[in-house]
């Protein structure tokens, strides 16, 4: 069978009159100034998914520029019965293909959150120098404590040194320390960036011993000895870097704003078993009992569930207190045990020290 | 069509759309697929959308082909993503954590990204014009730009500049010197398109524009204010005994007002505007010629308005799904409008000797440029 068809051989705009013939596995045409050319009809593929009343587009493998446009819908009819996959549309390959690269970029995405959200921030939280570590660490407490005083007297101050001092007794390698207490009601302790530690008045106010704020002091310096604080940070800036890669946009930057400083010091579980393990061991060999941090604990837990949370609308007030926000508290509590029979508990401040803490937001 | 001495004489060109089956199936399957792709698919799904359309285009009787390939859609983006955007999101990153998350020194590295995407708008365009007319065949040719996209760039980020500080009035000179560039650039095989024309008879209609969007800014506020009047609102802002509530009350005004405000200039300003855009139009395709022959394009302010509010009205209505219908509609208001006057000598063009790019539109698919 002969049938007219026209070729456009991909050089020149020109339309060329052809008669195609089937031999076998093969077309041949030729025609108007075009020498008889064979093409292989494995090779040939559809410019665009046949359909009727409309001229069937073909090109070959062979000379990709090149397309017979056939009219003949009988001829049309044959080739695509006899040749599946002159149907066009969708393939099996084509679809192979997208599934392939979505899986690629899923896979390199949860690869970039991976390193960017939890390996990262381990190791970088570690290299920080100290200057970056107190510079941000001051910018966050000043996120934090908002417009709060802080306090400050002589006899407090003697205080506050005198606490650090017996934490530090039989532990040499504590990480260099400072605590600063802030005159805001409600009660609450974090550790910033730079080993800075803080303390809120209604959190002094609340202890009844000076061992209770030596536990929560012993806690927060494991958050400092763990780096956490930082760890959070850069987490936080590999989060952002996710999201803008995600989204498209430069992920609101979240950085910039204080109310994700809440956020930064929400730490896992884990983080905090790290910074109770650490409190527990300190408090051990310095030989200051642990049971007023258990003791700070269960007043703590008992108040939560009566009492409504004043203060909650700050952001300080946001990231909930050391002990109240995770579950497990339970668990926490019961982790911690009296010393061993035979330990003699030190004497952590002085009647008066403890005296001079719990007023240094009084002048 | 046959070998008859006839086929190599000049001829006139028609522009025609001849619809197809198949663009609902094409909206739907692509809905679907990148859905579950996590919007990978989008690449093929232009494609493939594309590809329907131009072949509804038909130029004396021989359809339009898209040649392009999602394959290298995706390639241009993730080639944009991998070389430009992760790194300087990650410098951004960086210098966040080196400043300090409260220092005003982040300010810097966005306002320098905020530049570099003005500077580079043009670019993206251009590069993405020069894909799609290369991946645009008729009668086994295809089209190009010839020129330098950087240079189109600086001239576009210029156009920007000189279109702010002059309150707009640059805008008929910036828009004919940019679609003069480009369209200079353009080639279908090895003949040329040519642009030439002045911009002094856009100003009238720009001018009528102008001045009516500035009067309806003012009768829009006016109106507001005078609705606003007749309420309690003054009284409740700024009375002696103002309690909370009647604050509160003032404020809900004041918000109400702010809202009626924006609706009514995002349908009205457009609106006006479409007249200019028409007149553009027009007056563009008659300074473009093609190998002699003179454009002509039939546009009016109601076909401009009228496309764009379907067109609108289709992109909410189906939550952006039904994007190809409006495509769709842009190019077939186009093919409908557009013809070129005069005889051309189709037989002797020869194929762009231009090389192809191997991937497209990375930058246009990262800034969002808009375009088809």
């Amino acid at each position: 069978m002969t049938i007219d068809a026209i070729y456009f051989d991909g050089e020149y705009a020109r339309d060329r009159a052809v008669t195609i013939t089937v031999d076998g596995h093969d077309i041949i045409f030729t025609g108007d100034g075009v020498p008889e050319t064979r093409w292989s009809i494995a090779g040939l593929h559809p410019v665009d998914p046949p359909s009727s009343g409309q001229p069937f587009r073909i090109t070959h493998s062979s000379k990709p520029g090149a397309r017979l446009v056939i009219r003949d819908e009988d001829f049309i009819r044959t080739l695509i019965d006899n040749h599946r996959h002159l149907r066009g549309g969708y393939s099996w390959t084509h679809l192979r293909q997208v599934a392939a690269w979505t899986l690629g970029g899923i896979i390199g995405l949860a690869a970039l959150g991976y390193v960017l959200v939890s390996f990262l921030p381990q190791k970088v939280a570690y290299i920080l120098p100290d200057g970056w570590r107190n510079r941000v660490g001051e910018q966050v407490v000043k996120g934090l404590v908002e417009n709060a005083r802080r306090c400050d007297s002589a006899a407090g101050n003697a205080a506050k040194s005198a606490m650090i001092a017996a934490l530090a007794e039989g532990n040499p390698d504590l990480p260099p320390v400072s605590m600063e207490i802030y005159d805001m009601a409600l009660v609450n302790a974090f550790a910033a960036p730079g080993g800075k530690i803080i303390f809120t008045r209604g959190i002094l106010e609340k202890a009844d011993k000076p061992e209770e704020i030596a536990g929560i002091l012993a806690h927060e310096i494991g958050h400092v000895a763990y780096r956490h604080p930082e760890v959070q940070l850069v987490r936080l800036t590999g989060l952002q870097v996710l999201i803008s890669v995600m989204s498209g946009s430069n992920g609101g930057d979240i950085t910039s704003n204080i109310a994700a400083l809440a956020a930064l010091l929400q730490y896992s579980r884990e983080a905090e078993r790290e910074a109770d393990d650490y409190a527990l061991s300190a408090m051990q060999k310095a030989s200051i009992d642990p049971m007023g941090l258990r003791t700070f604990f269960e007043k703590i837990r008992k108040e939560e569930g009566s009492t409504s949370k004043s203060g909650q609308s700050s952001t300080l007030g946001k990231i909930g207190n050391v002990f109240s926000t995770h579950p497990g508290t339970e668990e926490r509590i019961k982790r911690i045990v009296p010393m061993p029979a035979g330990q003699v508990p030190v004497q952590v401040l002085s009647p008066e020290q403890w005296q001079a803490l719990k007023a240094i937001c009084a002048s | 069509m046959t070998d008859t001495p006839d086929s190599h004489l000049p001829e006139r060109l028609t522009f025609t759309y001849v619809p197809r089956k198949g663009l609902l199936k094409l909206t739907i399957v692509n809905f679907l697929l990148s859905l579950i792709t996590f919007s990978i698919y989008r690449f093929w799904a232009k494609t493939n959308v594309r590809r329907h359309i131009w072949s509804c285009v038909h130029i004396n009787g021989e359809p339009l082909e898209y040649t392009g390939k999602g394959k290298e859609l995706f390639m241009g983006a993730l080639f944009v993503f991998l070389l430009l955007i992760l790194p300087i999101v990650l410098i951004v990153a960086l210098i966040g954590l080196i400043a300090g998350p409260d220092s005003p020194l982040l300010m810097i590295p966005q306002m320098i990204v905020i530049f570099g995407v003005y500077l580079f708008w043009g670019f993206a365009i251009y590069k993405a014009r020069k894909y799609q007319l290369s991946r645009t065949q008729w009668r086994g040719i295809r089209g190009t730009l010839a020129g330098s996209a950087m240079t189109y760039s600086l001239l576009y980020f210029g156009s920007l500049m000189a279109k702010g500080m002059s309150l707009g009035w640059a805008t008929p000179v910036m828009n004919t010197v940019l679609q003069e560039q480009i369209t200079n650039d353009m080639r279908f095989g090895d003949a040329a398109f040519k642009f030439k024309g002045r911009a002094g008879p856009l100003y009238p209609t720009y001018a009528i524009c102008w001045i009516l969007s500035l009067v309806a800014l003012i009768v829009i506020v006016a109106l507001i204010a005078a609705s606003s009047a007749g309420s309690t609102f003054w009284q409740d802002l700024f009375s002696e005994s103002s309690s909370p509530d009647s604050i509160d009350k003032a404020v809900g005004y004041l918000l109400v007002g702010f809202l009626v405000f924006m609706v009514l200039t995002a349908l009205i300003i457009p609106m006006l505007w479409s007249i200019y855009v028409a007149k553009e139009l027009r007056t563009f395709a008659n300074y473009t010629r093609f190998d002699g022959a003179a454009f002509k394009l039939e546009a009016t302010a109601g076909a401009v308005i009228w496309l764009t509010v379907i067109n609108l009205l289709i992109i909410i209505f189906t939550l952006g799904i039904g994007w190809p219908y409006v495509n769709q509609r842009t190019v077939k208001f186009v093919v409908d409008r557009i013809s070129l006057e005069g005889m051309i000598d189709v037989d002797r063009i020869r194929q762009s000797q231009v090389p192809l790019d191997r991937r497209g539109e990375g930058l246009a698919d990262a800034f969002d440029v808009g375009g088809l």
